[in-house]
């Protein structure tokens, strides 16, 4: 197992364990830094804090990149993202698929949209979204729904 | 006020929803993007949404309906809706169990505010209070 020495303290991280740890827990806001866990984008130093107890002003944020970088986690910086239809694309619908592409990982789940390709949160409850969003200030201007499990659901039929 | 379509997950093409944001009561930090359903009589709400935004259904008695091929529990009450820049003290039908992806917006406490331009062919709807 990978040690690694942060802020004078010795810890041995595995990716599993960090997996493992941020099941349950929601990705903070995103500023220009994120890491992929279990295809959750998670600011790398809330993933660190998390797993170590260590306060997160007692490391910096390239040392959580090099660290879950380390791990085999993969580490991007936000992108730019548009809300601009795609008049170019009607058949793809009003985004080109660039929404629907934003939506599909999160199947399922309750979720809050800044713009309309930008999921801020998502969580198994619509109390939990509404918890995030007041914690950290934020405001669902694209709007808050459930992301149908299935395309059946999504057309219409009733889940099971 | 226009509004475009809710694009989601589906194959081979994505699949595009008419959906509205609805503002309930004073939660302004998370409006509803609900379905806009012209089928439907009433606008229908899950009970969470009641909870979250302090409406008692306490003292309401529950009729039951058939909604969606599930039976579900309606409490028929009133909340001050904003859409469109719009806010007004619509007829609301909470339920539970709510299982659906989107809260409904219907006759009643919808479409008789509003003027519904529809255009499916460019994924948007355009609204204008009455």
């Amino acid at each position: 197992m990978p040690t690694f020495v942060i802020s004078g303290h010795s810890f041995s991280l595995e990716r599993r364990t960090i997996e493992r740890a941020l099941a349950k827990e929601l990705p903070d806001p995103l500023t220009e830094h994120y890491v992929v866990v279990h295809g959750r984008r998670f600011p790398p130093k809330q993933v660190l804090a998390k797993v170590t107890g260590l306060d997160r002003a007692d490391f910096t944020t390239h040392q959580a990149r090099r660290i879950l970088k380390r791990l085999g986690f993969v580490a991007e910086r936000v992108g730019s993202t548009t809300s601009a239809p795609d008049r170019g694309a009607p058949d793809g619908g009003p985004f080109g698929g660039r929404q629907a592409a934003a939506l599909a990982p999160y199947a399922g789940q309750w979720v809050a949209l800044g713009k309309p390709t930008e999921v801020l949160v998502a969580a198994d409850s619509p109390e939990d979204v509404l918890a995030w969003l007041s914690r950290h200030e934020r405001r669902a201007s694209g709007g808050m729904f459930r992301v149908p499990l299935s395309a059946d659901e999504a057309q219409g039929a009733a889940p099971t | 006020m226009k509004f475009s379509f809710l694009e989601l997950p589906g194959q081979p093409l994505p699949l595009a929803r008419p959906v509205v944001p609805v503002q309930v009561e004073d939660l302004q930090d998370a409006p509803q993007l609900c379905l806009v359903d012209t089928g439907s009589t009433h606008n229908r709400f899950g009970a969470w949404l009641a909870r979250a935004v302090g409406i008692d259904l306490s003292e309401i008695e529950p009729v039951q309906i058939a909604l969606g091929g599930g039976l579900t529990s309606a409490f028929h009450t009133r909340a001050d809706l904003t859409i469109a820049g719009t806010r007004y003290d619509a007829p609301v039908t909470f339920c539970d169990p709510w299982p659906y992806a989107f809260h409904l917006l219907g006759q009643e406490g919808f479409l008789r505010y509003f003027r519904l331009e529809v255009c499916a062919a460019e994924f948007w709807l355009d609204l204008t209070p009455e």
